[in-house]
Parts: structure tokens; sequence; C-alpha cells
């Protein structure tokens, strides 16, 4: 990270709780961090503790990479981002300083991100959650994940359950809450992540939302059920197979040229299934990565779809310890 | 939601019972209270019921039941319309404390009279169009609704490699079965009817053992997804019912009787198959006829012990309420398994 100006240390501010008492708090220099995702486990429409339908999905975190924002908080009003016009990180970090009760406050916002944007790798959402982070560690504070959640919902219309980390849970990323905690870590599973070659990057806000039917809805039951219980027994199979499922409903509404062609690969590997992003062109077949040979397997699978012809190949784990030959 | 509503949607939710290593039975209280919530959800979601509005349905049985509480509960009108020949008083009796309508339409066959009862009905819809009816043997909802159940399945199984259950509506094994086989391709479905059930080819006649099988046929049915059909009598219904009760502490009706005697059956030959036994309602409705020894004393060929196996026939065809049948379906939608019989199902009758 390059240093660029100096913060004013001590710098005051007012901190005001839902007392409106206010408290003075010095505000610093704060850094957060979010990571990218590899698509969803699952998307789809799902019934809330109300009796009402949600959309929500099931997050792949992919923690290898990062945005990693910094707030240098000054006094000048309002928000300034680095590279300019990040008006999505810039109205999440003014909207952390009103949560935390800092009326007025400004700062420039720097976002330093590998992610690539547009393909589903919740390049937005990553900023979004780290510059939130940066400016409540400029706080001290440090806030719920729900509450981030929340705030990122705020700022960008729709989020991804990226505020949770690598928590398992069904996200409704429009009301920006969770549906299900499914009360556990992921089943251990190496992901062979690619981009569909025909894919074009994808604008998700702009994205016409699926139409479900009555049917494919009932589906959603299921395999909500089916994912509590495949993180419950630690099972990867049973998520390989709700991936997959979510996967095939999704090509009805957004459809990858590739992925039938993809599927055949899956089986004749014996994968646990394959995993895509609903509103992006990532695919990832997915391994147990507890079974004998998994990762010499993933090297296999990963040279066998890079000679059919797919870009970005990049295999990485989910809540597992094997070695990764990439 | 009120309470009351929450009260009921925990009623409809079976418990699990193992009955052995490779056997799951869904033990519900009143199983038609999934199709019939589901249904009244959807209809006041889409208006099709008002606020205050008025249900109707041809039913005797626990579809009947289930609307009632519904309907009670949420400040609806109910009629339900049924056969004289089909009242059981004492459920007559609490249907009418929760405030529903029933009426009775003549039945001097004796065979429940569904057209009688039908014509009634459109008469009914006629004269008040904004009266909703949910219309259960053949409005999918009433398969969509067992969603629920395949959920509560798979969160307490995983895998699952057959299904069983019995067949009035279709709604729960087919519904079910539907969503089970989306995820597990391979599931495999066998379907529980009684002997003189029209449902898979068998010529109608009078039926002792009731809440399954039917004398028309459901378009919630769905033929095609069934791989082996058993039909059960009553009196080996009544034998393995008494049996759940004195083993496992089950107190299910004469209907999960024969979903459980086929279900043990098919799991001891098949003991790496996990299997699960749907189980539609409790005994209490049956203490006077299936729990009552001086009733039971009055049956021709009762006491009967529990049969070990079914006798499998080459050609679809009745058989006494001591017997228990079974056919291999493979799949078949009715009209091509009658067509291979070539109407000599007719000369049976
Ligand atoms: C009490 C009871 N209700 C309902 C049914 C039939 O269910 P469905 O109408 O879903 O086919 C049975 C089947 O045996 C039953 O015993």
């Amino acid at each position: 990270m390059t240093q660029r100006g100096t913060p004013r240390s001590g710098y005051q501010t007012n901190w005001s709780n839902t007392n409106n008492e206010n408290i003075a708090l010095p505000l610093k220099v704060g850094v957060g961090r979010a990571h990218a995702h590899h698509g969803e486990f699952l998307q789809g429409v799902f019934e809330g503790d109300d009796g009402r339908l949600y959309r929500g999905l099931v997050t792949l975190p992919l923690t290898s990479q990062e945005s990693l924002a910094t707030f240098w908080p000054d006094e000048r009003d309002g928000i300034r981002t680095r590279p300019a016009n990040r008006t999505k990180a810039a109205r999440a970090a003014a909207l952390t300083l009103e949560h935390i009760g800092i009326a007025g406050g400004g700062g420039e916002l720097t976002i330093e991100s590998p992610i690539l944007i547009g393909h589903g790798y919740g390049s937005s959402t990553a900023d979004v959650i780290a510059s939130i982070r940066a400016v409540a560690a400029a706080a001290g504070v440090t806030l719920r994940q729900s509450t981030v959640a929340r705030l990122a919902v705020t700022a960008e219309g729709a989020s991804d359950a990226i505020a949770y980390s690598d928590q398992a849970l069904l996200f409704a990323h429009r009301e920006g809450r969770a549906i299900e905690h499914f009360g556990g870590e992921f089943p251990p599973l190496l992901v062979v992540g690619f981009r569909d070659g025909s894919g074009r990057p994808i604008d998700t806000l702009r994205m016409r939302r699926a139409r479900y039917d009555s049917e494919e809805i009932g589906v959603f039951r299921v395999l909500r059920g089916l994912a509590y219980r495949s993180i419950k027994q630690q099972d990867p199979r049973l998520l390989g197979r709700v991936a997959t499922m979510s996967a095939l409903i999704s090509q009805r509404h957004l459809p990858k040229a590739s992925f039938s062609a993809v599927l055949d690969i899956a089986r004749d590997h014996d994968a646990c299934g394959v995993q895509v992003a609903h509103s992006g062109t990532l695919i990832g077949i997915l391994l147990d990565a507890v079974a004998p040979g998994a990762a010499k397997r993933a090297a296999e699978l990963a040279k066998k779809v890079g000679g059919v012809g797919f870009k970005g190949i990049h295999t990485f784990a989910v809540n597992a310890e094997a070695r990764i030959i990439q | 939601m009120t309470a009351g509503v929450d009260y009921l949607r925990a009623y409809e939710t079976p418990r699990f019972a193992q009955l052995a290593p490779n056997l799951t039975a869904a033990c519900f209280s009143l199983m038609k209270l999934m199709p019939a919530r589901f249904m009244v959800d959807r209809a006041e979601a889409s208006g099709r019921l008002e606020r205050e509005g008025h249900i109707i349905e041809t039913t005797s049985g626990t579809f009947g039941l289930a609307i009632a509480l519904l309907a009670a509960v949420r400040g609806y009108g109910l009629t339900l319309v049924t056969a004289s020949s089909l009242v059981d008083l004492k459920l007559k009796r609490r249907l009418e404390h929760l405030g529903a309508k029933v009426v009775a339409i003549d039945d001097p066959q004796g065979d429940g009279n569904q057209r009688g009862r039908l014509q009634y009905l459109q008469k009914t819809l006629q004269d008040n169009p904004d009266t909703y009816w949910p219309r259960q043997y053949d409005s999918p909802e009433n398969r969509l609704a067992y969603a629920r159940l395949a959920d509560l399945v798979v969160r307490s199984l995983g895998r699952v490699d057959c299904l069983v259950g019995c067949v009035g509506t279709g709604g729960s094994l087919c519904g079910t079965g539907g969503f089970l086989r989306e995820i597990f391709p391979d599931l495999r479905i066998i379907a529980v009817d009684t002997h003189r059930s029209m449902l898979f080819g068998q010529p109608v006649g009078r039926r002792m053992l009731r809440g399954l099988g039917n004398s028309v046929l459901p378009d919630n049915v769905r033929h095609e997804m069934i791989d082996d059909i058993h039909w059960v009598g009553a009196l080996p219904a009544y034998a393995m019912a008494h049996g759940l009760f004195r083993d496992q502490g089950l107190f299910m009706g004469p209907t999960s009787g024969a979903a459980a005697l086929v279900a043990a059956w098919f799991a001891r030959k098949n003991p790496e198959a996990s299997t699960l036994v749907i189980m539609p309602d409790e005994g209490h409705r049956h203490s006077d006829t299936a729990y009552n020894p001086e009733w039971l004393a009055n049956l021709k060929d009762w006491p009967i012990s529990i049969p070990g196996e079914p006798t499998s026939l080459e050609r679809i065809r009745p058989a006494g309420e001591t017997a228990w049948t079974r056919f291999p379906w493979n799949r078949q939608t009715l009209g091509s398994v009658l067509a291979e019989f070539d109407g000599s199902l007719r000369e049976d009758r």
C-alpha cells in the first residue's frame, strides 16, 4: 500500500449513540478488507419466516482475492474515492459514518482490488464491504455482520453474502439479511473455476430478474433443505447436487453456452457437481477435497477444461487443507 | 400471521420414526393440512379467496377436516359436499363444531355419488362465483404443497433411494416423489392402493379400506412416475397398523399400516436402499373400527397375521380383503398398461 498524505491523528469528531448523547471520538486511518466470491452454490426464491417469498442465495466464497479499502478521514465534506467515481463505495462509507453517528464526516477512500469486474466475482460488493469495514475501523468500531450486510444493500441495491465472510447461510440479497443460518461451515471442497467462453461481462444490476414458476420455487425449497443437510453432515456430494440443480434452473434464465459440456466433463471426473455465477460468466467444478487424490484430480480437470478452451482457470479450496496444484 | 396459523403449520409437520436401519416413516397427525394450508395461502395471495370469503370442496375425509380447521382459524365460511353413504357421524360433528356446513347428497347406489356431489358444487359455484374451490383432486397445488415434505425429508435423511406411499388423490406421493426425484434421479417410487380401486387399472367395486384408492381418476395421480404398484386389502393393513402400535408405539391409521407393510418388505429386500414411507394419519379416527376388538371380531377371516410378502400379479386383477398383491408398473401411463392387457380387465368384472 502506498502512503498518500498524512492522516491527522487525534482528529476529533462527535459520536452520537441512539440517545443522541455526544461522545468525543477520534477518527484515525482505517483499513478494511473483503474477499471475492465465485458465484453461488444456490440462487432462487425462498420462503422467509413471515411466509413471504424472498430472492436469496448461498454464496461460494473465494477468499484468496480481496478488495482493500483505506479510509483517510479529513475535515472536508463528503467522501472522495480513488480510483475516482466509486460511487457505491462512497455511498457505503457515508452510510457507515451516519450509522456510527458521525455527522458531516468526510474523507478519502482508496480502493485497491485485483478482483475482475463483471464476471460474477462480486467485485463491487467486495469494494463496498471493504469500505464499510475501513470506516468502522477508522472509528474503532466493530460492526455486526448483519449491520455490514444491511449497509451494503442500502448502498448498492443488492449485495451478496460476503459480509458474512465464509459462513454458510442463505442470504436475501435484496433485503440484506439472512433467511437461514445453516449453522456450520461449508463441507471441504476443491473448486476448479473458469469463465464461460461465450460470456461478456455482465452488469448485474441491469439484469432482468428471473421469473421462477411454482415448480421451481418448490425445487428451491428442497435444495435449501439439502444445503442444510450437506453442511450439517459435511457432505460435499450433497452440496454438489444442490449447486448442479441450481445451475440447471439458472440455465433456463441466463444460459451459459458451454454448460452441458461442462456437466459432461464433471461427470467423467466423478465430481460432486457444477456451480455457476447466476448473474455472471463463472463456472466451477466441485470436487470432494478429502477424497484420495483430490488435488491431483483437480489438476487433471484444470488441464482438461483448459484444453477445451476455457479461460481464467483457477483452482481454490473451500474449508479444506489440500495443497493446490495450479 | 396469527398464532393459530403458526400452530396449524406445526400440526401439519410430520415426526420421523425409524422403523428399521434403512427405513424411516414420516408420521403425520393430519397430512392433508399440508396441501390445504398451501392452497389456502396461495388463494389468499392471488386474490382467489377474499377476506371473509367462502370455500367449497367435495370431501368426506381428512382434507375436509384440514380445510375446516383453516377456515375456522382464518374466518372463512366453508361448505363440504359429501354423500349420505359416506357420512362419518363423529367427523361430521367435528366439522360442524368448526363452523362448516356439511351437505350430504343422496346416494342410492352407495358408491359415493361423486357425480351428484360435483353437480351440487357446480351449481353453488354458479350462484356464488366468489366461492373458492381448492380442487384437491386435480389442482397441481396439491402436489406442489409437498415440496415442504421433501424439504423436511432431505434435512433429516439426506439421500433417499425409495419412496413408498398411499395414493388417493395422488398429491402426497406424486408431489413428494416428484421433488425428491428432481434431486435424486434414481429414486424408486412405490404406490400403495387397495383392491377394487380404479387408480391403477382395477375394475371398481366395494372397498373396505378407505382414505386411499378412488373410484374416479384424479389428475394428481401421475402414473408415469410409479415404478411399482401394490394393492393391500383391509385386513393386512389393520394387522400391520396394530403391529406398528405394539412394536414401535406408533398409533397410525390403517392406510399407514398398508404403506408400512409394503415399505418394510421393500426395505428388508433392499438393505442398502434408504427408504422413506409416508403415513398420512393417526389411529384416533379409527378407534371404533380398526382398533376396536369387537368390531374386528365380526370381520370375516379376522384375525390374520402380518403377511411376509405380496403375491406378484402377471395380470392386474382384484383380490380379497386378506390379500396383498403387486405389479411392476415400470413408469407407464395407465393407457399403455391397460392396452397391454387388451381389454382383459373388463372380462374380469
Ligand atoms: C388418511 C389419508 N389421507 C389421504 C390419503 C391419500 O393421500 P393423497 O390424497 O395425497 O394421495 C391417504 C392415503 O392413504 C390417507 O390414508
